[in-house]
């Protein structure tokens, strides 16, 4: 990572971020964090600020395929890194089945918690396609809805879960 | 039952912006970037109670990237606050602070890493002053005296007196007094405030998070001395409110002042803690509740006497204080009824609304208490509470006229649902079930201020050619769905089809009047102008169809988008076709309605607060399981039963019970602010604030009952139903610990401490007894 | 909020994470997984100069079973890591079942063990059962490498014996007989909460003869505590109920607990005896470490 110093002694670092498939290069300063790269930099909103400390979720993204809170990474650790946003969800005018199911399930209601929620259902549905309903609760409980009641978040994830071949159980 | 059948109302529509906010793609005020935009922010005190000496703010104005510092001297000195009838904010503090968090000054730079740098260069002088955190105390002779204008620290002071409840007392069979304490919770709507301001030419434009538009219209309007007309605000997608974001904050006083100052928009907002400083929560009330009974358990006279701790401001505060008595009759018959409180300054942040308005925790109270009398009298908690059932079409001591009330049916059907009989007698030890009721507004009957505006208006316009109709209303979308059912309701009204329905809504500018979100309002009132201006643009398209097909009026049908002929329903024209008809001939094919309630409610001092034009009833019965040795409380189980009449969207109503519960349930075991000997926040943060998380929300079941006649009061008989599930919550589940272990907890929240403190008392008393 | 400017160094090797933390002092702090030392310094509790990231250091992040030494897990193991470890889900699941009630699913992707530690918070959740395992941590400078008892190896809230050219590298579960092991986190939520008592157990058990057992105490003092009187109560004994309600009662008056909004220091005692009692007969009866 190449560092760059300016005429006041500030170190700049030239990151390149994977986000969303895509290629990135900036220049960060080392109190840069990654939430503030995707929302200020490449204007992705999608992923939002709630707390800032790693209590709420709303910043969740997935970084080499696990859910972190990007308001905890520093954009120099995410230097070379795989980043998948809310905005990397589903193909063009195709939505990813998740976020069809939040949409069918009237799983969202402000919305504000929804990117980090949908992240972290996703990650967890890549690695177990076929969870428990305890599963789904723990794979989000770090994201928290003062909306739902997670009611008919829970609905709509287990919704997109695989059934197990064979059919239903 | 007389029940319509409906196209488009009554089905579970998907919501109007829910592929924007799967995709991430809505933009909420924080997402929203304008060119040379500037970032603001907000120098609050570190002190609760210190009189300024100096503010310096040479250093943070000489910080490279720094464009503007203000404070008091360079904002209007008006006092304001959203309760007309307590104006006691200034946009910055002049003479003193009042508690931690009051605000002081405000940066704007070029970006957040210079503003928050800047806001410690600003050197603040302080004399720091005694300060009182506890409402009961600052009522006392000789404390700290918080505002000059108001002597004691009284802020409101309620006495109202309906009947004669002493001499209901005196013939009273049981007479009943018990004391309970609620506690300060905050809304904690997961996006934080945000604000931009843009300063144009004389017009100020403000991007808000804002449950109210109009409202901050208003008072910024007010403020600033400028025309109403000159101030936009406009409300972006939006994070939630719970009651937090309904009166302006500083963040829009303070962008307008720097974006005036500095000629660029400036977008400013607050941090997590900064939230929580700012508060607006749910106040603390101290509630000693009197009851007098037949032997039946009839009940024949209440008295409420209560103390709230209101913080060092306003706010909503003397709304919530009326309401914290005003909504106790709603759900029993009684005619002798008296109401005492006082909302004491403190130095604490603001008090104001939070979802369910005042009435939660005298709810609490009240459930607790009734509970305990029936213990006394021997009798089932939910025949007592079936006795003395509010009815249709009857009257509260306090003037509000109740027209559909199902209470006795909701109790009938949780008991039915939950196995109530069943479990009353058979649960296993450590296992409870608790019942509460309780009751709502749908919208209130006067606005904050004084005004003869109507309450709601709207305005749809069809497109040229007819294929799709935008709704226009100032209703506020703050994630409950206003938007979706209001489309759903104009496409009702019009005949018309959800799916082509567009909407523009809350900007001051492009949309028409509407008071906003708050008070459960906005099905009924924003949905009664939608109706009517529905019907307008029905009636046009019947008239001309009627041209078109060469028909009677009388003898046409519009559903759907579709026009056909009653008398041979071969003969049809679409709606589109009629519409473009209609442009081509007559120019803008546009429907209008406004809504105004009519004039509700009593004479009496503070008689406004809590009218309605209708309300809705719940009864919620909940299971839990507690752990014997340690006090944690699982609850297995809520069954919450509805009247909120007529329903526009199922799968969005059901899901305002939801989270109307599972913030009653946070409130009930785990939230609480909490603030150390100097009166800053310990917990003013989402890891110690505990909102329960998906693992700790019990299993819920929502059900609902309808009236034979729907309620008159509202467009197809709607109701409320977004905050009404909070408030039965807390005294359910201490009726349900109470069931499980014998032990009542006369403090909220419930927590896991003071149930094993509780259980130790009972312990040590059967030991020594 | 914001972060504080620092600035940053990427190590490449221990050895230069030893040298640069040598050489810039008190004022240089760890990167691990951030999860502790991000949020203190947005909320200005600590303002360190340099953050020396030591996550590039690949050799920290393996956890396997060397002949002789026992399970050995790498510094930079994060809780998800330890949590889905089969080695570790083989041999000490107890520790995998603690991971997998710390903090959040997010927090656990980039938490560390070896932060976990190093960051001597007393309410932290790895140190009491590594301590009622025997546990070892490795620190390593450029002055030499040494092992310490895990138990031996906090001095107080947010201190330990760790010196400023120090890296914690690995943590070193012993060989050793025990066949029954468990934790318990009692906090306020089902998530995303600190430990208000952590009690740790890790028995020998022959039958009903308790051979050997430990018992560490974690968020009731202002280290983590074994519960000695209590071990000694039990070594040696047939266990029946009465026994380990007796042992409950002095592992709680082992405890040193303070109040704060979490909660008494009565009611953490006495949480203490109720969850010393219960992890001793979880422990026993469950059959595993």
């Amino acid at each position: 990572m190449q560092a760059i110093q300016d005429k006041e002694g500030v170190k700049r670092y030239l990151i390149t971020l994977y986000v969303n498939g895509d290629s990135y290069t900036r220049v960060v300063k080392a109190n840069t964090l990654l939430v503030n790269v995707l929302r200020d930099e490449l204007d992705l909103t999608g992923t939002k600020k709630g707390c800032e400390l790693g209590d709420c979720g709303s910043c969740t993204v997935l970084l080499d395929g696990k859910p972190v809170n990007s308001c905890l990474v520093l954009a120099v650790e995410a230097d070379g890194h795989e980043i998948l946003t809310i905005e990397g969800l589903g193909e063009n005018e195709k939505l990813d089945p998740l976020q069809e199911a939040f949409i069918a399930n009237a799983a969202l209601q402000c919305g504000y918690c929804t990117s980090g929620m949908i992240m972290s259902a996703k990650a967890l549905l890549n690695s177990n396609p076929n969870p428990t309903e305890q599963e789904v609760r723990e794979a989000i409980a770090g994201n928290l809805c003062r909306c739902t009641g997670y009611v008919n978040i829970v609905k709509a994830i287990l919704s997109c879960a695989q059934q197990p071949e064979g059919g239903s159980e | 039952m007389k029940r319509e059948q409906f196209a488009v109302i009554g089905k579970s529509k998907p919501r109007i912006d829910g592929r924007v906010k799967v995709t991430g793609q809505a933009k909420y005020t924080g997402d929203i970037k304008l060119s040379n935009m500037l970032v603001g922010k907000i120098l609050t005190s570190p002190h609760a109670h210190a009189r300024i000496l100096n503010i310096d703010t040479s250093e943070a104005e000489r910080l490279p990237g720094v464009k503007a510092v203000i404070t008091h001297k360079d904002v209007p000195s008006l006092k304001y606050g959203i309760s007309p009838a307590r104006w006691d904010e200034n946009i910055f503090c002049i003479d003193k602070v009042r508690f931690v968090g009051d605000k002081v000054a405000a940066v704007a730079a070029i970006d957040e890493e210079t503003v928050y740098k800047a806001l410690k260069l600003i050197k603040v002088e302080y004399e720091v002053l005694p300060a009182v955190f506890d409402p009961i105390e600052a009522l006392q002779e000789g404390a700290p005296l918080i505002h000059e204008e108001f002597p004691g620290n009284v802020n409101t002071e309620i006495h109202q007196s309906f009947g004669d409840v002493e001499k209901a007392f005196a013939e009273a069979y049981y007479v009943r007094t018990d004391t309970f304490v609620g506690q300060r919770t905050y809304q904690c709507p997961i996006e934080p405030h945000s604000a931009i301001s843009v300063w144009e030419g004389g017009k100020l434009t403000v991007y808000s998070s804002t449950q109210s538009p109009h409202y901050f219209q208003y008072y910024i309007a007010r403020q600033f001395g400028l025309k109403m007309g000159d101030v936009r605000v406009i409300k972006p997608h939006m994070g939630g409110g719970f009651g937090g974001k309904l009166e302006p904050t500083g963040l829009e006083f303070a962008g307008a002042a720097l974006a005036m100052k500095t000629g660029r928009p400036v977008k400013m907002f607050y941090d997590r803690h900064e939230m929580f400083a700012h508060n607006r929560g749910r106040h603390k009330q101290i509630m000693k509740v009197t009851t007098g009974v037949d032997k039946n358990g009839k009940i024949l006279g209440v008295h409420a006497d209560f103390i709230m701790d209101g913080g060092a401001y306003t706010s909503l505060g003397v709304a919530t204080a009326y309401y914290a008595g005003a909504m106790l009759p709603l759900t029993y018959e009684y005619e002798n009824y008296k109401f005492d409180m006082v909302r004491a300054y403190t130095n604490l942040p603001a008090c104001g609304a939070q979802r369910g308005h005042g009435h939660p925790q005298p709810r609490y109270a009240y459930e607790c208490h009734l509970d305990m009398i029936a213990k006394d009298l021997g009798m089932d908690p939910l025949e007592l509470r079936l006795i003395n059932a509010r009815k249709p079409n009857t009257v509260t001591p306090n003037a509000f006229r109740v027209n559909s009330c199902e209470l006795e049916a909701c109790l009938k059907k949780a008991r039915e649902i939950s196995g109530w009989d069943e479990k009353r007698k058979n649960l296993p030890s450590g296992k409870g079930i608790g019942l509460a009721v309780g009751s709502f507004v749908s919208g209130a009957g006067y606005p904050i201020y004084r005004t003869n505006l109507p309450h709601a208006a709207a305005m749809i316009k069809v497109n040229e050619d007819g294929t799709s109709a935008t709704l226009y209303t100032g209703a506020v979308d703050i994630g409950q769905g206003s938007d979706t059912i209001l489309c759903q309701m104009a496409a009702e009204a019009m005949g018309y089809t959800y799916e082509q329905m567009k909407i523009v809504a809350a900007d001051t500018e492009t949309t028409p009047h509407d008071f906003g979100a708050y008070a459960s309002r906005q099905t009924l009132m924003s949905g009664a102008a939608v109706k009517q201006a529905g019907e307008e643009i029905r009636k046009q398209v019947i008239e001309m169809a009627s041209m078109m097909l060469q028909t009677d009026y009388r003898d046409l049908e519009i559903c759907e988008g579709l026009i056909w002929r009653r008398s041979d329903p071969s003969v049809t024209i679409t709606f589109a076709e009629v519409a473009r008809e209609l442009f081509v001939r007559k120019g803008p094919l546009v429907g209008k309605g406004s809504y105004a309630p009519p004039r509700l409610g009593g004479t009496f001092k503070g008689a406004p607060v809590g009218t309605s034009p209708a309300y809705s009833f719940c009864a919620q019965i909940s299971q839990v399981d507690i752990d014997e040795e340690t006090g944690e409380i699982k609850v297995e189980h809520v069954w919450d039963v509805h009247d909120c009449g007529t329903v526009i969207n199922p799968a969005l109503l059901h899901g305002q019970v939801h989270g109307a519960l599972f913030m009653g349930v946070g409130e009930a075991v785990w939230e609480e602010v909490v603030f150390d000997d100097k009166g800053k926040i310990l917990n003013a943060n989402l890891g110690e604030y505990r909102l329960p998380t998906a693992l700790d929300m019990p299993k819920v079941t929502s059900e609902l009952v309808f009236s034979e006649e729907p309620e008159p009061a509202g467009p197809w008989g709607v109701k409320e139903v977004g905050e009404g599930s909070t408030i039965p919550t807390m005294g359910c589940y201490s009726n349900a610990i109470y069931d499980a272990m014998g032990v009542r907890v006369y403090s909220l929240p419930l927590s896991y401490e003071k149930i094993w403190r509780a259980l130790k008392g009972k312990r040590e008393q059967e030991q020594k007894g | 909020m914001y972060l504080p400017d620092f600035d940053y160094i990427a190590a490449t090797s221990v050895a230069e994470a030893s040298r640069l933390l040598a050489s810039l002092g008190p004022e240089a702090k760890i990167l691990a997984g951030g999860t502790d030392v991000l949020p203190m310094m947005k909320q200005e509790t600590i303002a360190p100069k340099t953050l020396v990231s030591i996550t590039r250091l690949d050799g920290l992040k393996a956890i396997s079973l060397e002949e002789g030494r026992g399970v050995v897990i790498g510094a930079l193991c994060t809780h998800n890591e330890v949590m889905k470890s089969s080695l570790l889900q083989e041999k000490y699941l107890s520790v995998c079942e603690t991971a997998h009630r710390m903090a959040n699913n997010q927090i656990r992707n980039i938490g560390t063990i070896g932060g976990n530690i190093t960051n001597a918070v007393p309410s932290a959740d790895f140190p009491p059962i590594l301590i009622a395992l025997g546990a070892t941590v490795t620190l390593q400078s450029n002055s030499g490498s040494r092992s310490v008892l895990l138990e031996d190896f906090f001095t107080g809230p947010r201190q330990s014996v760790i010196r400023q050219d120090e890296i914690l590298t690995e943590i070193v579960i012993p060989v050793n007989g025990f066949n029954g092991s468990t934790y318990h986190k009692f906090g306020l939520r089902r998530s995303g909460a600190l430990a208000v008592v952590g009690v740790a157990v890790a028995v020998v058990m022959e039958g009903d003869l308790c051979k050997d057992v430990r018992i560490a105490l974690g968020a009731v003092a202002p280290t983590p505590i074994r519960a000695r009187e209590a071990e000694a109560l039990l070594r040696g004994k047939e266990i029946n109920d009465a026994l380990l309600e007796e042992a409950g009662k002095l592992a709680a008056a082992a405890s040193k607990p303070i109040s704060d909004m979490r909660g008494s220091a009565e009611y953490r005692r006495d949480m203490v005896r109720v969850f010393t009692r219960r992890c001793l007969r979880k422990a026993i009866d469950q059959g595993h470490v």
